[in-house]
């Protein structure tokens, strides 16, 4: 089994060969580290499909199908996978801030940040200072990463580090903003850690952070 | 005596801001550049200092805050710019895909109105498929199927409130237009319709499951475009067909798919559509959402005089690619208003107006709609509409601008009549009611059509 295969054809978003090749992989009923070195592969074909993105080989489209694909086989490697989650390198609470409804790139950086290992705790649309800051206390994450597309956003996301500064949380975390609006300005003034408007490029700054 | 020479001075600025705009159109340098600058309800509103949500609900609050901006900002078009998404019609109907959020901002959540799996059904029939599985998913009181009644008063109830919000909104720019001597365009000229790959993503497969169709099933997504076609170049037509009217296509989905998927699926039926209208002498008015600079080669081939309004790309470019050919707006970063100085916005505003203005076919806007009032400075949004008045003037006005439009140049596709179990045609009608004369199918049909497209409208 070559995987090899596997990477090239996740970083292609090949889903006929990415399945069957799983699938194949299933059948042999193989041990949970077996498994993880088949994530190891697929993750590393993600790193491709955000470096072709940088590219400007693929675009938003495509990230957003490679987060189905790589979920798909998430799924199916489940059963084989087991419980263990020590392998994850950090964990990220993320949300769109209040006033803003959109998701999509929320929802492409979050897929794009599991496949980095990361652990991603998702609390959704339209989140309230209050909800990031009980999140944050609870689950206590290296990162909190803040969306949005509307211009209000910039003013929520400056809420919010306001919310986890007054709560004595702010220091504890590093905070990442994404969206069409955020730029380096915006970031200065709002008292994030750092900015992107590309999920590739969020995923590096994470790591980095990680490291 | 002092009112009656304000009269005569507003009537002529009227006049004048009319024959300017027109010249554009008929392919002709205009006097100066015409300024297309408003702001819409909730920045209105906020600068009035009005609760955003009342304002939803009573546009009419905020008539003197839009009057002291008229007073304020030279535009050449009413500086209100009204709203379309209202919480009176939207929430009437249990919408899922037009929402308030917690700060009272009209806004589409990523919905999903079409499942992968019923394809086959909306290439069927795709009016009939809206009505049986979209609509329900998405109003969650317009379930025609399962409860008729109610949806019937729904959505009775909705056209009504829009059309009490449209009225409010009308009445509100024609006072302004006659205080500050807008132009006034020709009522039924002007239409509004989305590229049928964007119908189809944005709220019935949305724009995640459209961008796993793509590669999961594109020969499904081309068929389905294909069908929705007779209903889409439907909608689009307005009443009446003018060289100044025309019908406005926000475009969506092409900068974020890769050009193969792009030429093959979302093209072609747009461009089918663009040129239709042109062989009907129908200009269409394109929106370039995000950037469109890798898809210039595409653009080169649309109708002459289409009006192009771009978001981001390289002005130069774009000027010198496209500036002979089409009627180029937009473009000019909304930023600046709050990055730069009031005389930094003046300087770019005058080598803006150096890039795009030679030649004419230019009409002067920003890049995106402001939405907020921190989007904006006031008073360097005044400096810039009065320096693109002031420094965007011709000198060589009436000359003739770039390539003519001729709508004998375009071709007209064989188009197959719009069909549905939901729609009645006249024959229908007269069947039913045979004293029915030949002189009343207008009056009928318009009755029939304005359920079409206000069902369409569900599925922006």
């Amino acid at each position: 089994m070559d995987l090899q295969f596997l990477t090239k054809w996740v970083g292609e978003l090949d889903e006929e060969n990415v399945i069957c090749f799983l699938n194949e992989f299933i059948d042999d009923t193989p041990s949970e580290s077996d498994a993880q070195e088949v994530v190891a592969a697929c993750q590393e074909g993600m790193a491709e499909v955000g470096e072709l993105f940088e590219k400007g080989e693929y675009f938003v489209g495509d990230l957003i199908f490679a987060g189905e694909l790589l979920t798909e086989a998430i799924e199916l490697l489940k059963p084989v996978l087991g419980s263990d989650d020590s392998t994850k390198v950090g964990s990220i609470v993320l949300g769109t801030v209040h006033g803003d409804l959109h998701d999509i790139g929320k929802n492409i950086f979050r897929s794009m940040v599991e496949a980095a290992g990361f652990e991603v705790i998702d609390i959704g649309i339209d989140q309230p200072v209050s909800a990031f800051v009980s999140k944050v206390k609870e689950i206590k994450p290296d990162i909190v990463g803040m969306s949005g597309v509307l211009t209000l956003a910039l003013e929520a996301m400056k809420d919010t580090v306001e919310g986890l500064q007054e709560a004595g949380l702010r220091d504890s975390v590093k905070i990442i903003i994404g969206g069409n609006p955020v730029t380096k300005e915006s970031c200065a003034h709002i008292g994030a850690d750092d900015f992107t408007n590309n999920a590739a490029e969020g995923v590096k700054i994470c790591k980095e952070w990680i490291k | 005596m002092e009112n009656i020479e304000n009269t005569r001075g507003i009537k002529e600025l009227q006049v004048e801001r009319k024959e300017n705009i027109q010249a554009v159109y008929d392919n002709l340098v205009p006097r100066r550049v015409p300024i297309n600058v408003s702001l819409g309800l909730d920045i209105v509103a906020e600068y009035a200092g009005i609760d955003r949500r009342e304002s939803l609900w009573d546009p009419l609050l905020v008539e003197s805050a839009a009057d002291e901006l008229c007073d304020r900002i030279f535009s050449d078009v009413c500086v209100y710019g009204g709203k379309i998404h209202m919480p009176s019609y939207y929430q009437a109907m249990g919408s899922k895909n037009c929402v308030m959020s917690s700060t009272g901002f009209m806004q589409h959540p990523n919905t999903v109105g079409l499942l992968a799996e019923e394809y086959d059904d909306f290439i069927n029939n795709p009016f009939d498929c809206i009505i049986e599985k979209v609509l329900p998913r998405n109003y969650k009181d317009l379930n025609f199927l399962e409860d008729p009644a109610r949806s019937m008063f729904t959505i009775a109830q909705a056209m009504m409130a829009k059309n009490k919000n449209m009225a409010k909104t009308v009445g509100m720019i024609r006072r302004l237009t006659e205080k500050y001597g807008y132009p006034v365009n020709e009522p039924g000229t002007g239409g509004g319709v989305y590229a049928p790959m964007d119908i189809l993503t944005d709220n019935l497969r949305s724009f995640s499951g459209m961008s796993s169709d793509i590669r999961r099933v594109p020969s499904k997504v081309k068929e389905a475009v294909e069908a929705l076609y007779p209903l889409n170049y439907k909608v689009g037509i307005p009443p009446k067909i003018t060289n100044y009217g025309n019908v406005f296509f926000p475009l969506h989905m092409p900068t974020f798919m890769r050009e193969k998927d792009f030429s093959t699926l979302w093209w072609p039926t747009w461009f089918r559509q663009v040129n239709d209208y042109a062989s009907m002498g129908l200009h269409s008015r394109v929106f370039c959402e995000h950037d469109w600079m890798r898809y210039l080669d595409y653009i080169q081939d649309l109708p002459t005089d289409t009006r192009i309004q771009f978001e981001y790309g390289d002005a130069k470019k774009i000027k010198e690619k496209l500036g002979n050919k089409f009627i180029l707006t937009c473009l000019f970063p909304l930023s600046v208003l709050t990055t730069c100085t009031k005389q930094e916005c003046i300087d770019k505003t005058k080598e803006f107006i150096d890039i795009m203005a030679p030649g004419g076919k230019f009409i002067f806007g920003f890049d995106k709609s402001s939405l907020v009032l921190s989007d904006i400075n006031i008073e360097n949004l005044v400096a810039v509409c009065e320096t693109v008045r002031d420094y965007g003037v011709y000198s060589n006005p009436g000359d003739k601008a770039g390539l003519s439009f001729h709508k004998e140049d375009y071709k007209h596709s064989e188009v197959k009549p719009f069909e549905s179990k939901y729609y009645r045609t006249f024959e229908e009608y007269k069947r039913q009611n045979p004293e029915t004369p030949e002189m009343a199918k207008n009056t009928v049909m318009e009755l029939e059509d304005a359920i079409v497209s206000f069902i369409y409208s569900l599925c922006q």
